[in-house]
């Protein structure tokens, strides 16, 4: 759920929750209010009338006049008081019925009792009220516009938000998304004047950056560690290759230079291998030209080939023209690691199978199951087969070839083993 | 023959000398770039193996030197980073050859002889040893005048040995020569002996001596 979404949400709840609470207490206050409003105005009107009455008390008719009053006026009675214990001033709400409307309607009334030429008589004085289930509609349409208004406002208001104020954000995040260490050369944000873009920006960058310089740091130690090895290696290999040449040298100390110079062999090979895959690292293999598979391949074969009778493998090929675009030299590299290790993990008297299909070249060897597990023979240093020579290093770099040159690379076993490549 | 080396592992060039003497090369040695341009300006060498690296400056400068000069000195790069560009700009520059390191003793002489073969015996491209006699423009070995058939890795194997005749040369350093890269498979597989084995054969068939002998457990030699 996203941010804004979840900010509206409790605004909407805590509005909402507002309006229940002050709907019931705005109905009370305003029945209290008017309550208060008519009972004054009852009062008001009872005062008027007994001051009015003091002035004719010398009238001999008044009773007659007070009767008569009593029949004409609608909203005020006077009648003579037959029960002496009545309190002096009563409010009561009553309803009456209403013979146009055919409705009851709330009516507030004040009695009063009030002695006129020493006689006790009860003035009532009554006012129509505002039906309160109207009241409760009036104020319910009011507040059911002011939710809406709430709403519909709060909405649109996100929505603005959401696409003009947060731009510079998802615009960040975006470009985090795309991120790659080992491609993008830095961050760089849109500037923006909200601050806490500004400082989001600022540290991402920032972090960005510092990944990217230790990253670009590790890359170059390796490459220089490499580069670094070679000349003690060399001399390592020089020393042996003159030991060699001792004319007393004895049975076992002749194995024993032999075993030294396989050691320097295995690593003058890891050393190259590093090198190699810093260099795709580095982006060194840029020649992209025309390459035709189908003939590149019989010319790595040629190479194998002694290898490959001397164990009596039989390599078999189906191919048709299929021609790529991409860097020669790392074509070369990622045919000849998988040709390798077709020949290197097969057994006496094998096979080595090389089709090609529309995009998709498939290299299938016999060979016994893996040990490993198929998920991790790319990555570097897992060593399947059980042949001593390998270092491990081929299939890293046959996977890293085929992430910068864009193609995929798939192993399965299905009585053999089968890479398949898929240019494109 | 007069070779000046120009590196500055003095524990590489002490071994390089070692061995390259047994050609009865004279060896001379320059571990900076000021020492090499001294003595380059100095004398004239044969060959000049050339570290690209050094520490007071880039192999390179020497090679634009060199050309600028109108030098003829045969020169084989030796360089640790083994980067496409540098092999390009030294060949462009002038280098004859190009080494990787690390090498095998026996690979540097076997360019150390093609080069100094080139540059001295212009027109006359003939290897004689003994009873063996190598065209190289044709690539065709006779023994006693009788031509032999040799495939090309024989041929390339018994050139490699005659550069380095009296010397244990080792299977790797042989697996390295005639295959390159993918000499990575042949500590599996000892297919050397075949080619070993066919050459010696072809060679005994037309009349010649048996000059080239197994050290047990390290390689071979070619003994004259």
């Amino acid at each position: 759920m996203k941010l804004l979404q979840v900010s509206l949400r409790s605004l909407l709840l805590y509005s909402l929750l507002v309006v229940l609470i002050i709907t019931p207490l705005s109905l009370y206050f305003i029945n209290r209010i008017l309550k208060q409003e008519v009972d004054a105005s009852l009062q008001v009107q009872t005062e008027q009338f007994l001051k009015h009455i003091r002035g004719f008390e010398y009238l001999e008719d008044l009773e007659m006049d007070l009767a008569v009053l009593d029949k004409l006026s609608r909203n005020m009675s006077i009648k003579p008081l037959v029960d002496n214990n009545t309190a002096k001033e009563t409010f009561q709400t009553i309803r009456v019925y209403d013979s146009i409307d055919h409705d009851y309607h709330p009516f507030r009334k004040l009695s009063t009792r009030v002695d006129i030429k020493n006689k006790p008589y009860l003035l009532t004085v009554q006012v129509s009220l505002v039906a309160s289930n109207d009241l409760v509609v009036a104020i319910g349409t009011v507040e059911t516009i002011l939710i809406i208004l709430l709403v519909g406002g709060l909405w649109l208001i996100k929505r603005s938000i959401s696409q003009r104020l947060w731009r510079p954000f998802y615009k960040t995040l975006d470009q985090l998304k795309a991120y790659q260490i080992d491609k993008n050369e830095t961050f760089q944000a849109d500037e923006t004047t909200i601050d806490e873009f500004q400082d989001l920006n600022s540290t991402v960058k920032y972090l960005t950056d510092r990944n990217r310089n230790l990253y670009l740091q590790q890359k170059e130690f390796i490459e220089n560690a490499a580069h670094e090895l070679q000349t003690p290696i060399a001399v390592f290999q020089s020393k042996l290759d003159n030991l060699m040449q001792s004319s007393a040298l004895q049975e076992e100390e002749a194995a024993i230079i032999s075993g030294l110079e396989d050691t320097a062999r295995r690593m003058a090979r890891l050393n190259k291998n590093l090198l190699l895959l810093s260099k795709i690292d580095n982006n060194q293999f840029t020649n992209t030209e025309n390459i035709d598979i189908s003939t590149l391949i019989p010319a790595l074969i040629k190479n194998i080939y002694d290898v490959a009778e001397a164990e009596n493998i039989t390599i078999k090929t189906q191919l048709k023209p299929l021609v790529i675009q991409a860097d020669k030299t790392l074509i070369e590299i990622l045919l000849t690691n998988l040709l390798h290790n077709a020949i290197r993990h097969n057994h006496r008297d094998g096979n080595v199978t090389i089709q090609i299909e529309g995009y998709c070249l498939e290299i299938s060897n016999t060979g016994k199951p893996l040990k490993i597990d198929p998920e991790k023979m790319f990555d570097r240093f897992i060593k399947g087969g059980g042949t001593q020579n390998s270092i491990g290093l081929g299939l890293a770099i046959v996977k890293k070839i085929c992430i910068l040159c864009g193609f995929q690379i798939s192993y399965r076993y299905d009585q053999q083993h089968i890479m398949t490549l898929v240019f494109k | 023959m007069k070779i000046l080396i120009i590196e500055d592992e003095q524990e590489l060039v002490s071994s390089m000398i070692q061995y390259l003497r047994q050609e009865s090369y004279v060896c001379e040695v320059a571990y900076t770039e000021n020492e090499a341009l001294e003595k380059l300006q100095l004398f004239e060498y044969d060959c000049v193996l050339l570290d690209i690296s050094l520490p007071d400056g880039n192999g390179l400068k020497i090679l634009e030197w060199l050309k600028k000069q109108n030098k003829s000195e045969g020169v084989v790069m030796i360089t640790a980073k083994n980067s496409l560009e540098d092999k390009v700009r030294g060949l462009n520059l002038g280098a004859d050859d190009y080494l990787a390191k690390p090498f095998h003793l026996p690979e540097l002489a076997a360019r150390v002889s093609a080069i100094i073969r080139r540059k001295h015996f212009d027109g006359n491209n003939t290897i004689l040893v003994k009873e063996i006699e190598i065209d190289l423009l044709g690539k065709i070995v006779k023994v006693n005048r009788q031509e032999t058939e040799l495939t090309r890795k024989e041929y390339d194997l018994l050139l490699f040995l005659i550069a380095n005749k009296n010397r244990v040369v080792s299977k790797n350093s042989i697996a390295e020569h005639l295959s390159g890269d993918d000499a990575e498979l042949f500590d599996k597989f000892d297919f050397i002996y075949s080619h070993i084995k066919n050459l010696k054969r072809k060679l005994l068939e037309k009349g010649c001596e048996d000059y080239i002998k197994t050290v047990y457990g390290l390689g071979y030699k070619f003994t004259v």
